[in-house]
């Protein structure tokens, strides 16, 4: 702490949102069923992920729901050992990046492994997580 | 179209600056430069201020700022690039004088991290990505988003973590010799490869603190530059691009194509080519990312950064000197004010004024590297002398 006087304001904003997920309401029920799925453009075939209802390729807003598979290859990773204020009460973790099957990248944490373990170009498996609100989520771990 | 020209510039000291608000911060740039400039206030068409925000108590910096300092029913906006929003300030009254709407202008940055604490800073940052998808769930952080590159560099071109350090030695060298510098402190490869892990394989040493500071520019059109000096720095190049919000939609993790997208635009804006400059700063926000970024820029090959740095040459004495202001590392990274301190940097570097780490000048040509986020955002602006 600095010795400046400082006017020590005490007026705490507390961040509560409510993210709209209407609009990819399945990919989010596909993560309950144990399903990685994702949007992919009736008009121009583009598939994305993160998934989105309006195509960024044509614009149009037709989409189907396709399924990604859950096998993946480690692209790149690292350790977090400095985590920010909201997940001071996780242990440090592993953010990956994977490539799907089908070229698609996927970021998310990589479970049940050591960082000394992880080894680019290595097989891995999406699985299906919960957080303690409930929300579901998704990790990868050592295929 | 009329050229613009840098006539004056102010930068206050940067580090933790528990004795000034946010608005008493950017007074100080602002006055050095009016005072620099030595242009009447009310000359002034447009105020623009790069500010991040969040982390200090006011919502509306550009108001703020604009009363403390008397400017007052003037035309202003603050502008948001991320880590790159001084550079977008610059280019936005750079274009209020293109377009003829004024002939004077001024881009401030500032940003005052350090009056939350430290956790609430690094959450700010992390969530500066794809909140919804990559931070929510997974706790992305600063260090973290650059060290997925440094991974992918490390193991694609065989970058080596003494290679990032020897960035960071670099820095604090010439720190050491900046009086506004955060830190004004050599440091040994050992201690900076022994530091602290922040997010593997990034160390403490490797990450640009949380810094307060300011710094503004006042820009000119030709006709009015010549008024008001005899030393214009003229601005002969600006490009700027940006990338995904996600990293998972990005092609490759070894450089941000944001950069390389900026750079070339600004080199043909301005005519020159990379082996033209004298002089630049690169957005080492984290030693991988000064590495990436001599190679985005074109100043060797891609996979040859470390190679750069093992080589001495973007010191003074190599084929081109970088950061020597101390760049991010060492100087201090005040998120909105870093991209107007950079064309501060390069401005004394052209006009012979930037003392014990001054670069030898041949060409007259500088350039000004600033990049937002993870290469979210990427500016480059070529300063010339002529
Ligand atoms: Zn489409």
């Amino acid at each position: 702490m600095s010795d400046d006087p400082a006017l020590h304001s005490r007026r705490p904003l507390t961040l509560r949102f409510d993210i709209p997920i209407s609009r990819t309401r399945e990919f989010w029920d596909g993560l309950r069923d144990g399903r990685f799925i994702t949007t992919k453009c009736k008009n121009c075939g583009n598939v994305s992920f993160p998934p989105q209802a309006d195509c960024p390729n044509c614009m149009k807003g037709e989409f189907e729901w396709v399924d990604l598979g859950r096998d993946a290859k480690l692209l790149t990773f690292t350790y977090v050992q400095v985590t920010p204020a909201s997940f001071v009460e996780n242990d440090p973790y592993i953010i990956a990046i994977g490539e799907l099957a089908k070229g698609l990248k996927v970021l998310a944490w990589l479970e049940g492994i050591g960082p000394e373990d992880a080894k680019l170009g290595m097989a891995m498996r999406i699985e299906f997580r919960a957080s303690k609100e409930g929300n579901p989520y998704y990790v990868f771990v050592k295929a | 179209m009329t050229r613009v020209a840098i006539v004056g510039v102010g930068h206050s000291k940067f580090g933790k600056r528990t004795d000034v608000n946010v608005a008493e911060l950017a007074f100080e740039s602002i006055k050095q430069a009016v005072e620099d400039a030595k242009v009447d206030r009310k000359e002034i068409g447009n105020v623009v201020v790069g500010s991040a925000g969040g982390w200090y108590e006011e919502s509306l910096p550009a108001v703020i700022v604009n009363e403390y300092a008397g400017l007052n029913s003037v035309g202003t906006m603050r502008v948001e690039a991320a880590c790159a929003s001084g550079s977008a300030a610059v280019k936005a009254a750079y274009n209020s004088i293109v377009s003829g709407e004024t002939d004077v202008a001024m881009a401030v940055g500032v940003e005052k991290m350090t009056e939350v604490d430290t956790l609430t800073s690094v959450e700010l940052i992390g969530r500066a990505g794809s909140y919804m998808w990559e931070f929510e769930n997974f706790g992305m952080t600063f260090p973290a988003y650059y060290a997925l590159y440094a991974v992918a560099h490390m193991n694609r071109f065989g970058t080596k973590e003494e290679d990032m350090s020897r960035v960071a030695v670099k820095a604090h060298h010439y720190g050491a010799m900046n009086p506004l510098a955060q830190f004004q402190k050599e440091i040994t490869l050992e201690k900076a490869l022994g530091s602290q892990v922040v997010s593997w394989p990034l160390k403490l040493y490797d990450a640009c603190p949380l810094t307060d500071g300011s710094a503004a520019v006042i820009l000119a059109s030709e006709e009015a530059a010549k008024k008001l000096t005899d030393t214009p720095v003229w601005i002969r190049g600006v490009g700027y691009s940006s990338d995904s919000a996600n990293l998972s939609r990005r092609n490759d993790y070894v450089g941000l194509e944001a950069t390389v997208a900026a750079a070339k635009r600004a080199y043909a804006m301005a005519k020159v080519a990379p082996g033209d400059v004298d002089v630049a700063t690169a957005h080492d926000c984290f030693t991988i990312a000064e590495l990436m970024a001599y190679e985005d820029l074109g100043f060797c090959k891609k996979g040859e950064g470390a190679k750069m740095v093992r080589e001495g040459q973007t010191e003074v004495g190599g084929k081109i000197p970088v950061n020597l202001d101390g760049g991010l590392k060492a100087k201090g990274h005040p998120i909105g004010a870093t991209g107007v301190s950079m064309a501060v940097e390069i401005t004394k570097q052209l006009r012979g004024e930037a003392g014990p780490h001054q670069a030898p000048i041949r060409n007259g040509v500088g350039l000004v590297h600033n990049v937002g986020g993870t290469g979210h955002y990427a500016y480059v602006t070529i300063l010339s002398r002529s």
